[in-house]
């Protein structure tokens, strides 16, 4: 449906036939600033290094963690003792934590995405009473440090008797200004509002030309949206950890906290119930995991640009 | 037609907005109305020496931390009649503040607090008590026989104008822990003096270098050597009261010794928890002051040190004084004074205390009450991981906690953290710190509201 | 848009760019979010905003929390490490995500482009909790492995690296290594938005790599950019997990009270003084709300376009 706008237009390419090929060609065989190349290898080391650390402390005994190549592969029988003591602390409750991260993170996700992308469109594209006022509030809220946030946020969901129900975390988590924001930048830049302009002309309801039009070129943002509301919800600490009393609603990130506070580095009180790190970074790197994974599915859709040109006038 | 337009537009979006701003006043009032009903004191009966909710029973609630869900679950093993609700959760390690912000939330809204909760952290009384969270104990809960059997000053950070408002978990005395079999290889008597100790130090600086006897770079530094040196850097005279003396001769003394051990090179700079101290220092130490905790925790655990060679012996005193120890650490349990459910929370609270099943079998740490420390100690004893006995050694710390260093709110560990450790790692001396500590230790006094005497 | 590099040429637009009608479509589209916004944003909001004006028995204070927060030992340090960090952290992000941001984009090997963003984009999974054990063995010369490089600058300890005059590099490197990654995805698909023949065009009149950057996408990526620097200046002047997490993993040495932000939850949750915390988070939202309305101002950030 939309065009590959990688590729040059057709009208261009026949100006020129001879020489437009080659030099297209020879263009993309060029090879790439060498000043380009050592940016992107420095940043992946930095980016990458760290990681790759941690994937391999998962592999280690805590001696070999602090006395071998910080860079060397442990062995997998270290691994396994890793993996059976994560399991067994407090009786697979790591699962748990996942489940319960996954749980938060979807149900959000739904109905953040459900908000964000008619919002940003409304916002972006049509006038209507109070639109610059939302605008405003928008960022005004996203502005606020979140310290003095939390008391009023715990009288409200206790107003509503929500203190102890998941929804005291999912519908906190739904409200995402952020979003609201890509969604609101991604229509107004990237929507031609001839399209709009034509569809209304057809004669469609507002909702149908949103349906119609707007949301199947809406792909990307909602990819991206929906993106960054599930990592910000499964990597969200503190509201979790102040609105749940029991510990077995904890979301994997207040779970890694507990296992922290149970490294006898850091807490020299914990007695049977240490946490070694190689333990720890296991339990990060499980953490992660469906953080990438999401991102991995989905980085098709990030970055796809929206069709520019499909209007031809 | 569109100016029109637009100004209609606008004028719309001006009422938009007052609709809206009204409507989020209208929404926060409701809160504030909210809040204020649901901190509405019901009326209770005075018993035991406070004014006690309405005794409906239900479910005990109890948080513990991961160290302590053994003790939780054995007490719902043993006592399986009584309905419990076992939260963990951080045991306020680390710094942490949770107990004290949920119970700040829970005041708030006039419900949710737990029955009985464990603190790693010792001193929750400054605020826990204020803040009519903790529940007294001493007026009638719990009978004065049973509260005699804690070591001598233990409870000491519970007390607050001679009322006990929470119960010691874990006593953490400083004892000299030290290599047996190294001291015993060159000829080394056990220093009973800080000047033999420092004296010793210089020697194992020539004859031995590389070996180490103390570590001074943790934030907890100040609760080994300057509480046992008797240092009135932290003398809280009443609850919202501090005087601090952190240049005294007490205190400088102390660090005189610190300071000549660190440049020659037998004190170590970093974290006993440090990857540099686990990677150059754990095998080389030939004696270091610390806690109790020291021996399982860090020898046995950490540094995985063989058995049979590490031992323990009184810490060194200054001559003519009456024997002094420091201590680091050590846990607190505490009552709700909201609870619903006073006398099941009072017996769990006694049994986690006192019971030998759980502090004497199974605690990781020198239970506070000595009836169960005896127990404890067999244990110890009867793992054949020491050498020499430690036992007495321990018992004896345990009643020598010098008790002019006090508990305030603020953490005098981040402040010598902050105040000293950059310092000393940059080759300052302690005792060119000592100002800096005294500064930083008023400021943040102050900065708690407390009345800040300084000499 | 009515950039001059449109090449193609628009008829007379009609005054008004959106539709203008007088139903409840446009309301009916936000509603749900307005009612989010309502609950979790504005209320809390203004509550805290009410905090910030009274003190404990609710009764107003004026301006006497501001003063508190202001007389109090650790608040005129937290600025200047606020400030000092602000400056190495916007820079820094701006500078760096645009620069990768463009290579990426030029970069022919699509796959390749894909596995760098990728892998760019890793560390962003770890917030938090999550890094506290990362950073400490990153930063410690001992088990690191850039071990080698902190040797060579003359640190042997982890607690000589995080010395206090370090802090605002160390803080930085972290947050741009949490943070930077989801900023390119979101700059590379802005960047795929820009059409190709506007590019193609520019490359026919001869401009090099340089010239296309700086005169093309840049400008075209104003909004972004725009949208970054806000949320980077707001996110710098409310530095906490930062800091924080080194705190946790030094155990106090360094990062403790270190911002304005921790100063307040300090406030909030360890001395029970809502209030004094509630009048710095005004006080930094105030900032905040300056800035970015210079910056939505000067680039027409609500504008219709």
């Amino acid at each position: 449906m939309p065009t590959d706008l990688r590729r040059p237009p057709a009208p261009a390419h026949l100006r020129e036939p001879g020489r437009r090929p080659a030099a297209t060609a020879r263009r993309r065989r060029r090879l790439p600033n060498p000043l380009a190349a050592i940016l992107l290898l420095f940043f992946l080391l930095f980016f990458v290094v760290p990681v790759l650390w941690l994937i391999l402390a998962a592999t280690k005994t805590d001696d070999q963690l602090i006395s071998s190549n910080p860079l060397s592969f442990g062995s997998f029988h270290a691994l396994r003792a890793n993996w059976d003591a994560l399991t067994g602390y407090q009786g697979d409750t790591v699962f748990l934590w996942l489940r319960n991260s996954a749980l938060y993170a979807f149900l959000a996700l739904v109905i953040t995405l459900a908000v964000a992308v008619p919002a940003g469109y409304a916002l972006a594209m049509t006038e209507f009473r109070g639109r610059r006022t939302l605008l405003i509030a928008t960022l005004v809220v996203m502005l606020m440090p979140s310290a003095t946030l939390v008391v009023p946020l715990f009288l409200e969901i206790n107003a509503v008797h929500l203190i102890g129900s998941m929804w005291s975390i999912i519908l906190p988590y739904s409200f995402y200004p952020f979003g609201v924001f890509l969604t609101y930048i991604y229509f107004s830049t990237a929507l031609p509002r001839d399209l709009l302009d034509a569809a209304r002309l057809d004669g469609c309801s507002e909702f149908g030309v949103f349906r119609r039009v707007a949301l199947p070129l809406a792909a990307p943002v909602t990819a991206l949206v929906g993106f960054f509301s599930f990592v910000a919800n499964w990597t969200n600490y503190f509201l979790p950890y102040v609105l749940l009393p029991q510990s077995d609603q904890f979301p994997v990130q207040v779970g890694l906290g507990t296992l922290l506070d149970n490294v006898p580095q850091f807490n020299p009180t914990a007695g049977t119930a240490a946490v070694e790190r190689p333990e720890l970074a296991l339990a990060t790197l499980l953490a992660i995991t469906p953080v990438l994974v999401v991102f991995l599915f989905s980085q098709r859709f990030l970055v796809s640009g929206m069709l520019a040109g499909a209007t031809k006038e | 037609m569109t100016r029109k337009i637009r100004e209609h537009a606008e004028r719309r979006a001006r009422a938009l907005r007052g609709r809206i701003l009204s409507a989020a006043l209208g929404g926060a009032l409701v809160l504030a109305a909210a809040s204020a009903c649901g901190n509405g004191g019901g009326g209770g009966t005075v018993t035991d020496g406070f004014t006690q909710a309405a005794q409906t029973g239900g479910t005990l609630t109890v948080w513990v931390d991961s160290d302590r869900l053994p003790a939780a679950q054995l007490y719902q093993k043993e006592h399986p009649s009584v309905k419990m609700n076992i939260v963990t959760f951080d045991g306020d390690a680390n710094g942490s503040n949770y107990l004290q912000t949920k119970v700040g939330l829970f005041n708030r809204t006039g419900k949710g607090w737990p029955d009985v909760v464990f603190s790693s952290q010792n001193n929750e009384a400054s605020w826990a008590v204020p803040e009519g969270f903790a529940a007294p104990l001493n007026k009638g809960l719990i009978p004065s026989s049973t509260l005699s059997g804690w070591a001598t000053n233990a409870n000491e950070p519970c007390t607050v104008n001679g009322t006990l408002y929470c119960l010691r978990n874990d006593l953490a005395q400083t004892v000299l822990w030290y290599n047996a079999t190294l001291m015993r290889q060159w000829g080394y008597n056990l220093p009973t003096t800080w000047q033999q100790y420092e004296q010793l130090g210089k020697e194992v600086a020539s004859a031995h270098p590389g070996y180490y006897v103390g570590s001074a770079g943790d934030n907890f530094t100040p609760e080994i050597f300057m509480w046992a040196s008797q240092c009135g850097a932290n003398q809280i005279t009443a609850p919202k009261a501090v005087t601090i003396d952190a240049t005294s001769s007490n205190c400088s003394r102390m660090a005189s010794v610190l300071d000549t051990l660190l440049a020659d090179g037998t004190m170590s700079k970093s974290s006993v928890f440090s990857s540099d101290f686990d990677k150059n220092v754990a095998s080389k130490i030939l004696m270091l002051p610390g806690p109790a905790w020291y021996g399982g925790a860090l020898f046995q655990s950490t540094f995985k040190a063989p058995a049979g060679q590490i031992s323990a012996a009184a810490m060194p005193q200054w001559p003519g004084e009456s024997p002094s120890v420091g201590n680091v650490g050590g846990g607190t349990w505490i009552l709700s004074a909201h609870s619903t459910n006073i006398k099941a929370a009072t017996d769990f609270l006694t049994w986690v205390t006192t019971s030998d099943d759980y502090q004497g079998k199974l605690a990781p740490g020198y239970p506070a009450y000595g009836p169960a420390a005896k127990t404890w100690l067999a244990n110890q004893v009867a793992s054949k991981y020491y050498t020499g006995d430690i036992s007495s050694v321990l018992e004896t710390a345990a009643n020598e906690v010098w008790p002019g260093w006090g508990y305030p709110q603020f953490s005098q560990e981040a402040i010598w953290a902050a105040a000293v450790l950059p310092g000393m790692n940059s080759g300052k001396t302690i005792t060119s710190l000592l100002p800096a500590w005294q500064t930083q230790a008023a400021d943040y006094a102050q900065a708690d509201g407390y009345q800040v005497t300084q000499k | 848009m009515t950039d001059a590099t449109s090449t193609t040429v628009r008829p007379a637009a009609p005054a008004a760019r959106r539709a203008l009608w007088p139903g409840r479509a446009g309301h009916g589209f936000v509603a749900a979010y307005a009612v989010l916004l309502v609950a979790f944003g504005v209320v809390p909001t203004v509550y805290a905003i009410y905090f910030a004006f009274t003190n404990a028995g609710n009764t107003f204070s004026g301006l006497s929390n501001f003063t508190a927060a202001a007389s109090d030992f650790r608040f005129v340090p937290a600025i200047e490490h606020i400030a000092l960090y602000l400056v190495f952290w916007l820079v820094s992000l701006v500078v760096f995500v645009v620069a990768l941001s463009l290579v990426l984009h030029r970069l022919a090997a699509r796959p390749l482009s894909r596995i760098l963003r990728f892998v760019y984009y890793i560390p962003g999974a770890l917030a938090g909790a999550a890094s506290v054990m990362v950073w400490l063995f990153m930063l410690d010369p001992a088990v690191s492995p850039a071990g080698f490089l902190l040797r060579a600058l003359g640190y042997d300890t982890f607690a000589q690296v995080i010395a206090p005059g370090h802090l605002p590099i160390l803080l930085t490197i972290i947050a741009f290594w949490t943070g930077a990654g989801g900023w390119i995805v979101v700059m590379y698909g802005a960047l795929n938005n820009i059409p190709h023949d506007v590019l193609e065009a520019a490359r026919i009149d001869g401009a090099g790599a340089w010239q296309i950057a700086l005169r093309i996408q840049i400008p075209l990526l104003r909004k972004w950019i725009v949208y970054m620097a806000i949320l980077a200046f707001a996110g710098g002047t409310q530095l906490f997990v930062e800091p924080q997490l080194l705190s946790q993993a030094s155990n106090g040495v360094a990062g403790r009270d270190y911002s304005l932000n921790q100063l307040s939850y300090d406030f909030a949750f360890q001395n029970n003084n809502v209030n004094t915390a509630a009048a710095i988070s005004v006080e930094l939202l105030v900032i905040g709300l300056v800035v970015a309305s210079v910056f939505v101002a000067r680039s027409g950030f609500f504008d219709a376009d």
